[in-house]
């Protein structure tokens, strides 16, 4: 564990090394490849002249609060659909052809909607992010096991305390594994979004840096949005695991 | 009057031959009564009537002498897996049939830890059920089904999945706790020595009937050295040969 880790790292330098190594010996254009050291230079002047933080800033929001309402939402018709079987027949076809359409071919239409700003990304976001978290829902709430249904039936359980003592607990974990797809696929959302219809925010500055081809800038964001992408990723895994605790077994 | 009275009791699930059929069954109240039988006899089913979880399509099921129409208070079950909670703590477990009417009174929560305490429990009062042992979850469960002081219990091979001599501590308190409560039982076992031990009476139940009701004549309390008595032998066998029955 510990020397894979290592490996790990010093795989990682030796890559950036030999990248460095490649920019200089072979002059590669700044335009096409810049140097690490480039990007890192870019980015670290972005960060102290506080150039990037309002893009950082707007991207974050456009994520966390997409995906509030994409999981709210998700996590709400997965329950709904969940208990009934009527509904679940008739909306299900629905479901799965707003699915089917790639939701960022979207975007365009929701600008003419929501106008410029961060409201069309927000609803992109939610959208992509809905699917994950209603089919886990979905899924997982259906699949408690017959005694456990017994023995709240023995307990003269209604039906509302049987949701949400029995299944949403039993099934958290199959829920909590669809925020963790939906957490990365929001990212994608919200930095597409951007490319499309904002002049804020990380998607928006690449598409920004293309112009004014500042390419060592434009890895920079990327990098940005990499590490971004990778606490999100991060904290809904210690959320999990704090949340799931009881559920692993320890003896 | 028979405490819990089942007379020409018969149940078909949908598409199926019947898988009870024209049982009638009682039991006395504080009586300890086994029900064996090989796998797919119908015993769970005629256990799940019993408790109210089915309703028969023939005959009737009488606890105290008033129809058992749907699952209550009144009647404690233990599952073949302990059903814990996961995500409860053991005490928040024991205290469930009561969380689920209302919030439980101090007193209550000191009932379910003396409970735990006859468990051997007292110690994990805190933890969850995934980090105890099989026996100790069985033991939980069996807390759990107690809780609301239930006048019957009914039990379905609680303790099919535990290993022989955990078994036979369960078994020893199971009888003591009953025994000191008075609680009636029927309880549900493939396991011939099990049904001896804990019994007073055994029946046994064949494609749907009832083919064999044995009273086991074994002094009470009952202790570990009883397991290796001719006397129990003799029962044991006198079980086995019943179930063979007609197969001969």
């Amino acid at each position: 564990m510990r020397t894979s880790r290592i490996y790990a790292g010093a795989l990682l330098l030796v890559l950036l090394l030999a990248w460095e190594l490649s920019a200089r010996v072979f002059h590669l254009s700044t335009l096409v490849l810049p140097a690490p050291s480039l990007v890192l230079e870019a980015l670290w002047r972005g960060l102290r002249t506080g150039y990037l933080w309002p893009h950082i800033g707007q991207t974050s929001l456009e994520l966390v609060l997409g995906l509030l309402l994409g999981c709210v939402l998700g996590f709400a018709c997965g329950v709904v659909m969940g208990e009934s079987a009527f509904l679940r027949r008739t909306l299900m076809p629905y479901v799965v052809t707003s699915q089917v359409i790639p939701k960022l071919a979207l975007a365009p239409l929701f600008i003419v909607w929501f106008g410029f700003g961060s409201t069309p990304t927000v609803v992109i976001t939610a959208l992509i992010c809905f699917f994950p978290l209603m089919e886990n829902t979905l899924t997982s709430i259906q699949q408690v096991d017959a005694q456990r249904l017994e023995l709240f039936r023995m307990l003269g359980a209604t039906r509302w305390q049987t949701l949400w003592r029995l299944k949403i607990p039993a099934g958290l974990p199959g829920i909590l594994a669809g925020l963790r797809v939906a957490v990365v696929l929001a990212l994608v959302g919200a930095v597409v979004g951007e490319f499309i219809g904002a002049s804020k925010g990380l998607g928006a500055l690449i598409i920004a840096t293309q112009g004014m081809m500042d390419t060592p800038l434009m890895f920079a964001v990327l990098l940005l949005i990499t590490l971004l992408g990778m606490a999100l990723y991060q904290i809904t895994l210690a959320v999990e695991k704090w949340l799931l605790k009881p559920y692993v077994t320890t003896n | 009057m028979a405490f819990l009275d089942m007379s020409g009791v018969s149940y078909t699930y949908p598409g199926w031959p019947a898988v009870v059929r024209q049982v009638d069954w009682d039991i006395a109240q504080g009586e300890f009564h086994c029900l064996v039988g090989r796998s797919g006899c119908g015993k769970t089913t005629l256990l799940k009537l019993a408790a109210g979880l089915l309703q028969p399509d023939e005959g009737t099921v009488s606890l105290q002498g008033l129809p058992v129409q749907k699952p209550g208070p009144q009647l404690g079950f233990v599952f073949q897996s302990p059903t814990l909670l996961e995500w409860l703590r053991v005490l928040d477990n024991v205290l469930l049939p009561i969380a689920i009417q209302r919030q439980p009174t101090p007193a209550e929560v000191n009932r379910a830890a003396q409970l735990l305490d006859l468990m051997g429990l007292s110690i994990y009062r805190e933890h969850y059920p995934r980090q105890l042992s099989g026996g100790q979850q069985s033991r939980v469960a069996i807390a759990r089904a107690l809780i609301l002081e239930p006048a019957i219990l009914l039990m379905d091979e609680p303790f099919a999945a535990l290993d022989a001599i955990t078994r036979e501590e369960l078994q020893d308190d199971l009888l003591e706790l009953c025994r000191s409560r008075k609680t009636t039982v029927f309880f549900v076992t493939h396991d011939i020595t099990e049904a001896v031990y804990l019994a007073d009476r055994v029946a046994v139940m064949e494609g749907g009937r009832i083919s064999k009701d044995l009273l086991v004549d074994l002094p009470q309390p009952r202790g570990n050295e009883l397991r290796y008595s001719p006397k129990f032998n003799e029962i044991c066998a006198q079980l086995r040969h019943a179930m063979d029955g007609d197969r001969r």
